[in-house]
């Protein structure tokens, strides 16, 4: 198939390797080493898009990451894609692509009757109108504008594709590999410090690949060539092209994202599509170049209308032509390169030159080559509806206003040059102020804030020896202060032609009573015109002009149009362009895939997975889990077809009435030693723990200094100077850090150490009445009657040879123990005990079973120390040591703390004894009273008291303590339930605690 | 991510480390009278400074050591780090 | 006033948009004010409208140091709702959202408010439970809430993980349907634009150096613009109010954190509410223009500065991805910081000072935006009466030293951590 505009003998593609691709239903064909955006042009495809608002026809602008029109709804295998951009994807075998945001067709779109009514949608149209009937802007207008807008479509599948973080470290990072990078990186390496040279492009060498210079003789293909294969050869540079620094973060972190699979045919399983690397760098070089804007004029939105750096990308290194009568209109010496480019493939340019005339090395050049320059001269506006057909020009009286004269002239395309943009994106986001260069016209980058050095273009610096010379000096500079080697360089000698001064011109003016837009943004639609009524309305300020009128706020982020805008606000201000200001530099420079961000923790990975020593047994015996932080649980475990509730009340019943085993390996624990352990526990509980002798446990209760309890738990006197602390699952990490604080910061002259132990001990409790019988069976040699082990006792004893630990703690409320062993013997252990277990009914319980357990005996747990419960309001005053001090103690005595009818923990049960009482209902005194109705407090654990086969539920209620023996309703509205409910004590079950010690 | 010299450890990644808050903020002694103000300073005043702001960091993912560091809020720049018997003047 | 409709549009279409009036002046600061409200971001141009319409006081001057609406309310992800646990700020809220509902209409400037409902994703029992006791304080504070199952979820957004491979499945979750998001700059606007129309100078660029404060009573304010006296002076910074709280010799409980959010690269809709996820810090809406609008955790250390880390962000798309998978093949386009005014229980505080005339409001955390109206509304009545309004009666700068707190998590006073 033939390539329309497809030059032969010129390029870097590959032309063994035809690729077959599809665009708008389409079958095309291209080369390898195309992106699709030159493999479209190569085919004569200019029209591949529409704008956002009016749907104007759009084609490419650019041949990168300037690109703002191009955005195209990409499929590469089977996964669809939206916003790709068309200038920088790498055509790949298979790949199709379909225009966004028109229907049914790009070349036909019927939301184009906006471009007709495009007058009535000026900026900030939308604050404007929409406002009546009231009801309208959600269910009319905005849903009819919530369609229009959004350009692709997200595919709604699961992403199959495999994203990596990688962690690296460097001397220098070099971000861009045009003549001041690989110089820099170059000189780095030759000093021997460790260099990443990122290139956001497949190919190395920026402009070198396109501008016509010579350096040691050779072209400047030729002498990047060489530059990088000496790099590649050195084992202290890494060397990433397809890959590019978007984020320049504190502490001089870089973020790169390389694209590693999608230009693959063949990729393994395990190769990422793209990968994330953090770049920890000593030195950072930004050599990033810069971008050509346009000259802004009328309809310069028409497909065919492109920056002359584009077009001459476009020849040089696809081959392709993006036109066969070129108008080149520029205001400056680099774009006459574009025309010579023309001239060479046989193509008759003509140049516009807005400067007056003037003799210079290219206008020189130009002339000799015969290519026909008018001075003075103009683009006004572009004819052609989805492609270029005609310019209308005119020659620029002396002040630059308006027009001597004017003519149509034919042409295909139209190359515009508005001079060059340093890319200062990384610079700012390092924290650097940038100054505006008059000399440019354009914001460079200040004093260094981080370890960055910008060279080059970037800096602001247009001719190559300039750019070479600063890169070898700040590469050798910048290394030789890290590795203390200073290697002489000899720097390239350079042939390139002199530039003239660029001209201070950036939007042709109309003629009268002519109106075509011109359009400063394209992606988002913003003419000159819509700046204008900005500052007429006064939003002067620069981010003013942007949010209302949307400028420099697209997919681009304003490339293109950033600088441009600001000198329209300058011109129409009066002001200079540095009092304007510029809008911020966010990352990421381009949009990066959030796939990419999050790397690998996705699905199941998403946060790791707790489990204990014997979670394999509770899967084979049916379990089902329950998340707990990190942690799997058991929640009950399933036998036939019970239900949750049907479950638990077995599990729990069987405590009562027999024995049952509960793993809480997952409880955390903390191992405490020192001299000053005693005293250290005295301060963080509330109670008291200097008398604690060795072989007990006790109860504990800490707060916050602000008084909220922060957990519970009991810790063991192991011997004279060691404790073992429990807490709560979730409370665990925090406890220990808690510790820690107390330990290192506030009372350094305790002599204590605290270690985490939660993963080094399986727990398992043994709780019911045969339970003393049970566990005299897993140590038969040992004592365990109620005066060798009371309650809250502890002995250390071997299971069948292994070590354990045994506490005489309860939290079922039964008389219940607890047994420690070394993790790995956490399985041998349950094991035993469900095997010894057999003769006593010993079962299984989940913490379902625990929780109503634990509630019918008014223990408290997660839903009452909600970190807004002092110790009373769950009647834990008890554990309130009057007369020493601890953490948080000064707050208990605060007004509101110390009501009279401050809330407080009470039981419920259903007048009824039958209705179960939703959790999170609250109390009131009439379910029927009109809103707001006053609540009394509310429902925080509830559960089917197996005691007393009754619902039973712990609330938390204003003036608790004077309220038992009273009737309220227990109301849910989101569940529509009322329930009459009897306030009784928290103790439903043993409220004397006589089975704990039995 | 900031890089935080641990005066045990060294540079290591701001991953490692867990917040504090001002280091400043004194708790008053135990035991001892304390006027309300005084202690709701504690609990809840923070000057929060905009520029150098001395702050407490927690190696939770090392050498579990709370210490301190110098740090600019408006920047994030980092002066300064000690252990938590050094002064920071 | 010029005013907005579709006639004016077409109108002023046909005269080539030459006619539009400024929608706010430029004024010089007079020498002095009745009020000078410090702040020309939502709440404090929603002061000093409100002022004006509701207590008549139009000798007012609103002074900021940039650009109006260039701190929070340009910069948040537009959330608006009233979906609280306690009473104070259930009800605070929800006479808010009654102001949000007539807001364009009253403005004569499209805020765009939509009620397209937020859902508040449960992962576990416990969670359920306690957002069961969330909603119903909501709907006996006569606010509509509604607790959705996993199947009743599934419904409205089946696009996220309901599959067998994810970590922290969805139970369900809590609805308020009459939540919804506006446009952040435009209620910045609309106020400026009303308020100037009523007489209120709004003075950019214009930084505050010091206070006149004798005998207890406030006298002015000093600027880079000059002094300028004034009779009372309310304090409305959000995330700068520690740095002007010294200049005053006071200390608050309030500590300034940066918050990031992002946005993806718009894509048709695909999302019609806001949903946050249980599992994690993350929560998301569709803006109008099609991009996916996110944020969730602060960075996590004191910070003025308006830019922030990857790392977070990551931790937050991490979030995102466990419950929309889809969004892997999203861009994010754009990330942006905001400083927040941290208070030590979550909740904000409006109140009266120690210093006669001087007006606080503060303590936003990360939820200023849906307030806007109503702080306004409430502080405006703070000022002009010297008292406080029975909305904002709860309010007050000494809840922290009489216990009177209003913690909606429950997380207490380490506020880099909520």
């Amino acid at each position: 198939m033939r390539q329309s505009h497809r030059l032969n003998d010129i390029g870097l593609i590959n032309r063994d390797k035809v690729i077959t691709f599809n665009f708008n239903g389409k079958s095309y064909q291209g080369y390898e080493g195309d992106t699709l955006a030159s493999a479209l042009l190569a085919n004569g495809v200019h029209l591949v898009g529409r704008s956002f608002k009016y749907h104007r026809p759009r084609g490419f602008i650019g041949a990168g990451v300037d690109e703002p029109n191009a955005k195209l709804q990409v499929t590469i295998n089977g996964h669809s894609e939206p916003n790709i951009n068309a200038t920088e994807i790498e055509l790949v075998d298979g790949l199709s692509a379909t225009s966004q945001n028109c229907w049914p067709s790009v070349e036909f779109d019927i939301g184009a009757i906006n471009n007709f009514l495009k007058r009535f949608f000026p900026a900030g149209f939308y604050y404007k109108t929409f406002m009546w009937p009231k009801s309208f802007w959600y269910k009319v207008y905005e849903p009819f504008i919530r369609k229009a807008a959004g350009l692709g479509v997200a595919s709604l599948e699961k992403d199959k594709e495999r994203y990596e973080h990688k962690f690296e470290y460097c001397d220098l990072l070099v971000t861009g590999s045009g003549p001041s990078g690989l110089a820099s990186a170059y000189a780095a390496a030759k000093n021997g410090a460790k260099v990443i040279l990122a290139e956001d492009k497949p190919r190395y060498g920026g402009t070198l690949l396109t501008d016509d210079v010579s350096i040691d003789n050779m072209s400047g293909k030729d002498w990047s060539e060489k530059i990088v294969s000496e790099l590649k050869k050195m084992p202290n540079v890494t060397l990433k092209n397809r890959s590019q620094v978007f984020g320049y973060y504190d502490h001089n972190m870089m973020v790169m994202f390389e694209r590693v699979g999608d230009h693959l045919t063949n990729k393994s399983k395990y190769t990422p599509r793209q990968r994330l690397w953090y770049i920890r760098a000593k030195e950072t070089i930004l050599s990033t170049g810069s971008i050509e804007r346009p000259i802004v004029f009328g309809n310069n939105d028409t497909p065919g209308v492109v920056l002359s750096s584009a077009a001459k990308e476009y020849m040089k290194v696809y081959g392709v032509l993006v036109g066969r009568k070129p108008i080149i209109f520029t205001n400056n010496d680099s774009a006459y390169e574009t025309a010579f480019e023309f001239k060479k493939n046989n193509v008759e340019p003509i140049i516009l030159d807005t400067r007056e005339e003037h003799d210079s090395e290219v206008v020189q050049e130009a002339k000799n080559k015969g290519i026909q320059i008018k001075f003075s001269y103009g683009v006004i506006v572009a004819n052609g509806y989805k492609k270029v057909k005609s310019a209308k020009i005119g020659k620029l009286t002396k002040d630059k206003k308006s027009f001597e004269s004017t003519e149509t002239i034919n042409c295909d395309c139209i190359c515009v040059s508005g001079f060059w943009t340093p890319t200062v994106h990384l610079a700012s986001q390092s924290g650097n102020k940038l100054k505006f260069d008059e000399k440019i016209d354009a914001f460079i980058p200040d004093k260094s804030k981080q370890n960055e050095k910008t060279v080059g273009a970037a800096n602001g610096s247009f001719t190559l020896q300039e750019t070479i010379e600063s890169g070898f000096k700040t590469g050798s500079e910048l290394s030789s202060k890290i590795t203390d080697r200073n290697n002489e360089n000899k720097i390239p000698t350079v042939t390139e032609t002199k530039h003239n001064v660029h001209d201070k011109f950036w939007c042709m003016p109309l003629p009268k009573n002519e109106n075509p837009k011109r359009f400063v943004d394209f992606q988002n639609d913003v003419a000159v015109s819509d700046i204008e009524i900005a500052l007429r309305e006064g939003y002067r300020s620069i981010e003013h002009v942007k949010r209302y009128t949307t400028l420099g706020m697209a997919t681009d982020q304003g490339r293109t149009s950033n600088l441009n805008g600001l000198q329209m606000v300058s011109n129409i201000e009066n002001k200079i362009v540095p009092e304007v200001g510029h809008t911020t530099f966010r990352p990421p420079f381009t949009p990066i895939t959030i796939g990419t961000i999050v790397g690998r923790e996705v699905g199941m990975e998403f946060m790791p997975t707790r489990k204990t020593p014997m979670h394999d047994w509770h899967e084979k015996n049916n379990a089902v889990f329950v998340d707990a932080g990190a942690w799997k649980r058991p929640r009950y475990y399933k036998q036939g077809n019970e239900t949750l509730l049907e479950a638990s009340k077995r599990e729990a019943k069987n405590v009562r009435e027999n024995v049952g085993i509960c793993d809480v390996t997952t409880l955390g624990k903390i191992d405490i030693k020192g001299p000053d352990a005693a005293e250290f526990l005295n301060r963080v509980y509330t109670n008291a723990w200097l008398k604690l002798p060795v072989g007990k446990a006790r109860y504990g209760v800490m707060l916050r200094e602000d008084g909220m309890i922060m957990d519970d738990g009991t810790t063991t006197r192991i011997s004279e100077n060691h404790y073992h602390m429990t807490t709560t699952t979730a409370q665990a990490a925090n406890v220990l850090s808690h510790l820690e604080y107390y330990l290192q910061i506030v009372w350094p002259e305790l002599n204590v150490n605290v270690v985490s132990t939660t993963e080094q001990w399986a727990g398992a409790a043994i709780a019911g009445p045969k339970s003393r019988d049970m566990l005299s069976k897993l140590f038969p040699d040992l004592d365990v009657s109620n005066e060798a082990l009371p309650f809250m006792g502890y002995i250390e004893s071997n299971l069948f040879g292994v070590p354990a630990r045994i506490f005489r703690i309860s939290f079922s409320g039964e008389l219940a123990y607890e047994v420690n062993v070394e993790s790995n013997y956490g399985l041998f252990m349950w094991e035993k005990m469900m095997e010894i277990g057999q003769e006593f009914n010993n079962q299984p319980y989940g913490t379902e079973a625990l929780s109503t357990l634990r509630i019918e005996m008014g223990h408290v747990a997660g839903p009452e120390l909600d970190g807004r419960t002092i110790p009373q309001d769950v009647s834990l005053d008890g554990l309130v040591s009057k007369k020493k001090d601890f953490i948080g103690k000064n707050s208990l005595g605060k007004e509101a703390f110390i009501l009279e009818n401050r809330q407080k923990i009470v039981g419920l049960v259903p007048t009824d004894r039958k209705s179960s009482i939703p959790e999170g209902s609250h109390l009131v005194e009439n379910e029927k009273a009109k809103l707001p109705n006053p609540k009394l407090g509310h429902v925080s654990s509830s559960c089917w008291s197996v005691e007393n086969n009754n619902p039973f539920s712990l609330a938390i209620v204003n003036d608790g303590k004077n309220m038992i023996g009273k009737k309220l309703f227990a109301v849910s509205p989101l569940k529509n339930t009322s329930i009459e409910v009897e306030i009784i004590s928290s103790h439903y079950v043993d409220p004397e605690g006589k089975r704990v010690r039995s | 991510m900031l890089h935080i010299n641990c005066p045990f450890c060294g540079l290591r990644a701001q991953k490692e480390f867990a917040y504090g808050g001002d280091a400043t903020v004194k708790r008053p002694e135990l035991n001892k009278e304390v006027s309300k103000e005084e202690w709701d300073n504690f609990v809840y005043m923070r000057k929060s400074p905009r520029g150098k702001h001395i702050e407490l960091w927690h190696h939770i993912s090392g050498c579990r050591q709370w210490f301190k560091v110098q740090r600019d809020t408006a920047t994030h720049e980092i002066f300064k780090t000690a252990k938590m018997s050094e002064e920071i003047v | 006033m010029q005013k907005y409709s579709v006639f004016s549009l077409i109108k002023n279409a046909f005269s080539d948009h030459q006619n539009w009036e400024v929608a706010w002046k430029d004024p010089t600061p007079k020498s002095e004010y009745d009020v000078v409200i410090i702040g020309g971001g939502g709440h404090g141009l929603a002061t000093a409208y409100y002022l004006a319409k509701e207590h008549n006081i139009t000798n007012v001057a609103v002074i900021e140091k940039g650009w109006i609406g260039g701190g929070n309310v340009g910069r948040n992800t537009t959330i608006i709702r009233s979906n609280f646990l306690y009473d104070a700020n259930a009800r605070f809220n929800e006479f808010g959202m009654d102001l949000w509902r007539n807001l364009s209409q009253e403005l004569n400037f499209n805020v765009m408010f939509s009620p397209r409902g937020i859902i508040n994703l449960a992962h576990s029992d416990a969670q359920m439970n306690a957002y069961a006791r969330r909603g119903n304080s909501m709907r006996l504070n006569g606010i509509d809430a509604k607790l959705l199952n996993r199947d009743e979820v599934k419904k409205l957004i089946p696009m996220a993980d309901f599959s067998d491979e994810v970590r922290f499945p969805i139970f369900g979750g809590l609805m308020q349907p009459s939540a919804g998001t506006a446009r952040h700059d435009g209620v910045a606007w609309g106020y400026a634009r009303q308020a100037d129309s009523m007489g209120v100078d709004i003075i950019q660029h214009c930084e505050v150096e010091g206070f006149d404060v004798e005998g207890g009573k406030i006298k002015g304010v000093r600027t880079s613009k000059g002094v300028i006296k004034a009779k009372k002076v309310g304090l409305c910074v959000a995330g700068s109010t520690n740095i002007l709280a010294e200049k005053l010799n006071m200390t608050l409980p309030i500590e300034t954190h940066l918050l990031q959010a992002c946005v993806s690269e718009p894509v048709k809709p695909v999302l019609d509410g806001v949903v946050t996820f249980g599992a994690g810090h993350f929560y998301i809406s569709q803006s109008d223009k099609g991009e996916m609008v996110m944020g969730g955790d602060l960075d996590g250390y004191n910070s003025y500065a308006q830019r922030g880390n990857l790392p977070t962000i990551q931790h937050v798309l991490t979030g995102g991805l466990a419950l929309f998978p889809f969004l892997s093949r999203l861009k994010m386009l754009r990330t942006w910081g905001g400083i927040m005014d941290m208070s030590m229980d979550g909740s904000p505080i409006i109140d009266k000072t120690h210093i006669e005339g001087l007006y606080l409001n503060c303590g936003w955390c990360y939820g200023g935006f849906k307030s806007t109206p109503v702080s306004g509304w409430t502080f405006a009545h703070t000022i002009a009466q010297d008292r406080l309004h029975e909305l904002n009666a709860d309010l007050t700068l000494n809840r922290f030293s009489n216990g009177y707190l209003l913690d909606e998590k429950g997380l207490g006073t380490k506020t880099w951590i909520s």
